[in-house]
């Protein structure tokens, strides 16, 4: 439990994706520190224990010796913890055990008449009342929210801090309407990592096509413009079961996505499928520096 | 005997069932004795499970970081050998041990040999073959899917004659007993007997469609409730209070020292029972469950805390003066792991049951952890320390080797340890993947496979935990086996009491004491106990017609999609996939992005059985309909691999060669019919030109898809797409007739 929970704590604490790659986080070094922090003060912990017992123990040897020479026999005084042990457990001393002790005997079993300990009878009264509050205050007063309402309570909430970010720093609108495509290597490089882990099940991951139709040749089944290829990714075709992708990724993922497509246009991997649709002329003039990128 | 009942047809009943005699007794020893050929036949018959059990724990595990470790043989899947591993431990390893210690214990307990040594040997030998039936119908693909009841019709008739065997011994014996008095680990025993009982037939009603297949009576939220209600005091009365009973007599026995507390014991005893009845669906929070069950559920698991822990303290406390010898003696350093694990994971049960904690740890591996702290600490050190105990008295010997046995102790700890530590990492790691949202509002790990691939470190070591564990008890094995050779094994032990003699005073000593002595009157006031929660619970959530609102959409399965639904049971997909979105806004942006749409009850009132799983290995499949094309399907589940890179879904070539039966079809509508399924009348004739009409257009549009591969329309694979393709697709229909 109580790793379970710091694992816990370390794992809310980091930025997103931290981790796809934990060692190259910015945050990685804190994170290192801490834990070895937390590790050292463990050590130093139970090092200081320990020499509280070794203390402990040449006390108790100076006052058994002290006891022997004065000829009497040594009972140490109970230490804190035992007493305070004894007392919410409501135990009695082990040498009145016979005073308590039933007249059952089960198979050499006996039972002794002690009481149930006190702290263990106050915790079971303390659920009780616990249960009793918790179904009043979820069904009778209502004043926590059931699974519905907190669910609709996260979906406004997700809505409100989106919007606010939204006014903080308005993106540039990327639709597809008025994209064009652009040979960025920055936008190239992130397009290829979101379509390595979503779109290569079916298209592969050269994108000679599987499942889904070849992207490299120049036949394209929904039109093979930049805008085309923004619209598919981001509606879908359903009948075809590509997926609507405009719910999931955001707008400038479908575009870096997008991009990538269109750079790793024109490669030739192993074992393409075979072309499908209808042949796609580039209307746009390419620039004449391009490198391809991709695979 | 006495029967103190003034009841003539009671009295009549006992002389019919128990072979009954009045005559009075003189008071002088008699002489007889105990059984212990059965006892041995059921420590044998739980060390050779026990082994099994825990080998096909560790394939299991295996194959979640290496999947071929099936050898591609449909027998061996995970979806078919998680659920032996769950029976072999639960029936047969725990089952076996406690039915050895139960008949140890009785007999000595009462001063009696057991009621009768044939219903002994009829009691062994049915449960063997039971287990039997289930190694072998279980890895055939035999399942109704529910956990910890996949077991088919047929053997669950089994189970109920031959646990009526074992409660009809047991009664006898308590009603010939010579000790006036039950002790505590007999009301343990009694409470087992009656609930298990219950909750066997309760929740294996079914419609039988042909031999070894049969539809669960339930549907959908109400078959999940009963389900729950079933599977959470099956780890109750089967895990539990069994277990407890032998802690009670084999804990004190090893210690050599008196039971800490007899109030204790009837305090937790009552409250244990009566409590634990009503904690299921605390299986079920943010399910479709109306919301009053779920939190019934969450408010008497936290009230569960004190009357668990009363048991673990009675145990721990008993060792009071003891503790010197917990050190050296490997039995009670077993047992004292067995009860600390005991309470730990009875603390952290009801804290799983809470809201919050709950949204974290259901589906992933936090779970398994918690029951395998339960499974690997509480039952299997207990019927460690229980068999280093009871083997050198029965052989007249003692223990081989403390050595190994000590040996075998710090493997185990550390076999747990290794366990359930990164299971409780992965776990709480995935599910916060799973709801991870960037500052946008998308989710981070879009790809329910990125979360899969980051675990897999954590299930190689939970493999070597289980490696560890598995060792320990091979070790044990050996010790076991020399201890036997050296001794000479005493088949009937020779004991002497003085007989019961009627008497009409009561010795004193309170009312409960009183009760001690009347069995019967204790088994009906038990009985009466463990009823309440369950008709509380389950009595509104049937009747009440708003605990599920109907959607007008929802359409039962067309036959193509039933025999589809049924190959997802036999292989038991339901083993790491769930069919449940959860109301959080993680689980309806990754698995309904589109339809914004959680799991309403009214989705499932065609579903027999619910299919809603415990563990979520894979990712929800409740809306996968539409959501890929039929060729994606058809080629993931061949080659899952391939399609998924890095995913360690085991692959179904065996869904391209084998056929569904079309001699099927209409009694599977017949049996659907009855229980309620709205087919009309007559249907049956012509759903197979229905259900062929259906595989043609797939296999049709398969076909074109993959340019010259023919595809059989009867092949089981088209029927799985169909009923893949079906899942979520009513909801959404229902959105679009909202939308017009």
């Amino acid at each position: 439990m109580v790793l379970s929970i710091a694992a816990l704590a370390q794992d809310a604490a980091p930025e997103s994706g931290f981790w796809k790659d934990p060692f190259a986080d910015p945050m990685f070094p804190l994170y290192l520190v801490i834990g070895f922090v937390f590790v050292t003060a463990i050590l130093v912990i139970l090092v200081a224990l320990y020499m509280l017992q070794v203390l402990n123990m040449f006390i108790r040897k100076a006052a058994e010796e002290r006891a022997e020479k004065l000829g009497i026999t040594y009972a140490p005084e109970p230490g804190y913890w035992s007493k305070f042990w004894d007392w919410i457990n409501g135990f009695r001393p082990q040498a009145e055990e016979k005073d308590i002790l039933l007249d059952h005997n089960y198979d050499g079993i006996r039972e002794l008449d002690n009481h149930m300990p006190p702290w263990w009878k106050w915790l079971f009264y303390a659920t009780i009342i616990w249960g009793i509050g918790y179904l009043i205050v979820y069904h009778v007063t209502d004043t926590f929210p059931l699974s519905e309402e907190e669910y609709a309570a996260s979906v406004e909430k997700a809505a409100e801090q989106k919007a606010k970010l939204l006014a903080a720093n308005p993106p540039a609108v990327i639709d597809e309407n008025a994209l064009v495509y652009e040979h960025n290597e920055e936008m190239i490089k992130k397009g290829r990592t979101i379509y390595v882990t979503n779109c290569a099940s079916c298209h592969m991951p050269d994108g000679q096509g599987s499942i889904g139709p070849n992207l490299v040749d120049d036949y394209w089944l929904h039109g093979g413009s930049i805008k085309d290829i923004y619209a598919v990714i981001k509606n879908g075709v359903q009948e075809k079961g590509m997926i609507p992708w405009g719910p999931v990724l955001s707008p400038e993922q479908i575009r870096d996505v997008s991009f990538y497509i269109r750079s790793i246009k024109g490669n030739t991997p192993p074992n393409p499928k075979a072309p499908q649709g209808e042949l796609y002329v580039e209307e746009e003039p390419v620039p004449a520096d391009t490198v391809k990128a991709g695979s | 005997m006495e029967i103190r009942s003034g009841f003539f047809l009671k009295t009549y009943f006992y002389r019919i069932i128990f072979k009954e005699t009045f005559t009075p007794q003189p008071m002088e020893l008699e002489k007889f004795s105990y059984d212990n050929k059965i006892v041995k036949a059921f420590i044998i018959a739980t060390v050779v499970f026990g082994l099994v059990g825990m080998l096909v724990g560790l394939t299991a595990a295996i194959q979640l970081f290496y999947p071929v470790f099936n050898f591609d043989l449909q027998y061996t899947t995970f979806g078919r050998i998680r659920p032996l591993h769950t029976n072999a431990i639960i029936f047969a390893f725990v089952g076996n041990a406690m039915f050895a210690g139960i008949y140890y214990s009785m007999q000595r307990l009462l001063k009696t040999r057991m009621f009768s040594d044939m219903l002994s040997w009829i009691h062994f030998w049915g449960w063997q073959l039971i287990i039997l039936a289930a190694a072998i119908s279980l890895p055939l693909g035999y399942t109704t899917s529910k956990e910890y009841a996949e077991l088919e019709w047929p053997i669950d008739i089994a189970i109920t004659i031959i646990w009526v065997v074992f409660g009809w011994n047991m009664i006898g014996t308590i009603l010939r007993r010579r000790e006036k008095h039950m002790y505590v680990a007999i009301w343990f025993y009694i409470a087992t007997f009656v609930t298990v009982a219950v909750l066997h037939i309760v929740n294996s009603f079914a419609i039988p469609v042909s031999f070894m297949k049969s539809y669960s009576w339930y549907a959908g939220v109400q078959d999940a409730l009963v389900q729950w209600w079933y599977g959470h005091n099956a780890v109750a009365f089967f895990l539990t209070t069994p277990f407890l009973g032998l802690m009670y007599y084999f804990l004190p026995k090893a210690a050599n020292r008196p039971v800490y507390s007899y109030r204790l014991s009837i305090v937790h005893f009552w409250s244990l029972i009566f409590i634990y009845i009503w904690a299921g669906p605390h299986h079920l929070l943010y399910s479709t469950l109306p919301d009053w069950a779920q939190s019934l559920g969450t408010v008497f698991s936290i009230m569960l805390i004190a009357p668990s822990w009363g048991g673990m303290l009675n145990g721990l406390f008993t060792l009071r003066g003891a503790w010197d010898r917990v050190r050296e003696d490997p039995v009670l350093k077993f047992m004292v792991v067995a009860v600390t694990a005991y309470g730990m994971a009875t603390l952290e049960g009801p804290l799983l049951s809470l809201k919050e904690v709950n949204a974290i740890a259901h589906f992933t591996d936090w779970i398994v952890a918690h029951v395998h702290v339960g499974g690997l600490g509480w039952n299997g050190f207990l019927i460690f320390g229980i068999l280093y105990w009871v083997v050198p008295r029965m052989w007249g010997t003692s223990l081989y080797s403390t050595k190994l046995a000590n040996v075998h102790f710090w493997i185990g700890t550390l076999g747990i340890i290794f366990y359930a530590l990164p299971m409780y990492i992965s776990g709480v790691v995935q599910s916060l993947m799973w709801k991870e949202f960037n500052a946008e509002g998308f989710l981070v790990y879009k790809n329910f496979l990125e979360t899969t691939v980051q675990i897999l470190p954590m299930h190689m070591l939970r493999a070597i935990g289980g490696g560890l564990y598995l060792t320990g008890a091979i070790i044990m094995t050996y010790n076991l086996i020399k201890t036997a050779f050296a001794g000479s094994f005493i088949a009937n032990e020779p004991a002497e009491a003085a007989p019961l003699v009627k008497t009409e005073t009561s010795s004193g000593g309170g009312w409960h004491h009183v009760l001690e002595s009347k069995p019967i009157m204790f088994s009906v006031l038990t009985l009466i106990a463990i009823l309440i929660g369950g008709i509380v619970e389950m009595v509104p959530a049937f009747l009440i017609k708003s605990n599920v609102p109907t959607i007008t959409e929802v359409k039962p399965y067309t036959p193509l999609e039933l025999h589809g639904r049924d190959i997802y049971i036999r292989e038991g997909c339901v083993g790491c996939h769930s069919q449940l979105v959860r109301p959080f806004r993680s689980e309806v942006e990754r698995y309904d992005p589109l339809g914004g749409e959680y799991s309403k009850s009214g989705e499932y009132v065609y579903d027999h059985p619910f299919l809603w799983g415990s563990k979520r290995t894979g990712p929800d499949l409740q809306r996968l309909g539409g959501k890929y094309n039929d060729l994606w399907h058809y080629n993931h589940m061949r080659y899952p691999d391939v399609v998924s890179t890095g995913s360690i879904m085991p692959a179904y070539p065996w869904l391209y060669e084998q056929k569904i039966d079309l001699s099927q079809t209409a009694p599977k509508i017949k049996a659907l019919r009855r229980i309620g399924v709205p087919y009309e009348e007559g249907y049956e004739a012509i759903a197979n030109e229905h259900l062929k009409i259906q595989a043609r257009r797939i296999s049709e549009n398969l076909e074109l898809e993959l340019q010259g591969e023919g595809v059989d329309p009867e092949l089981e694979i088209v029927a799985l797409i169909a009923y893949l393709q079906r899942l979520g697709m009513d909801i959404k229909a229902s959105k679009t007739a909202e939308n017009k």
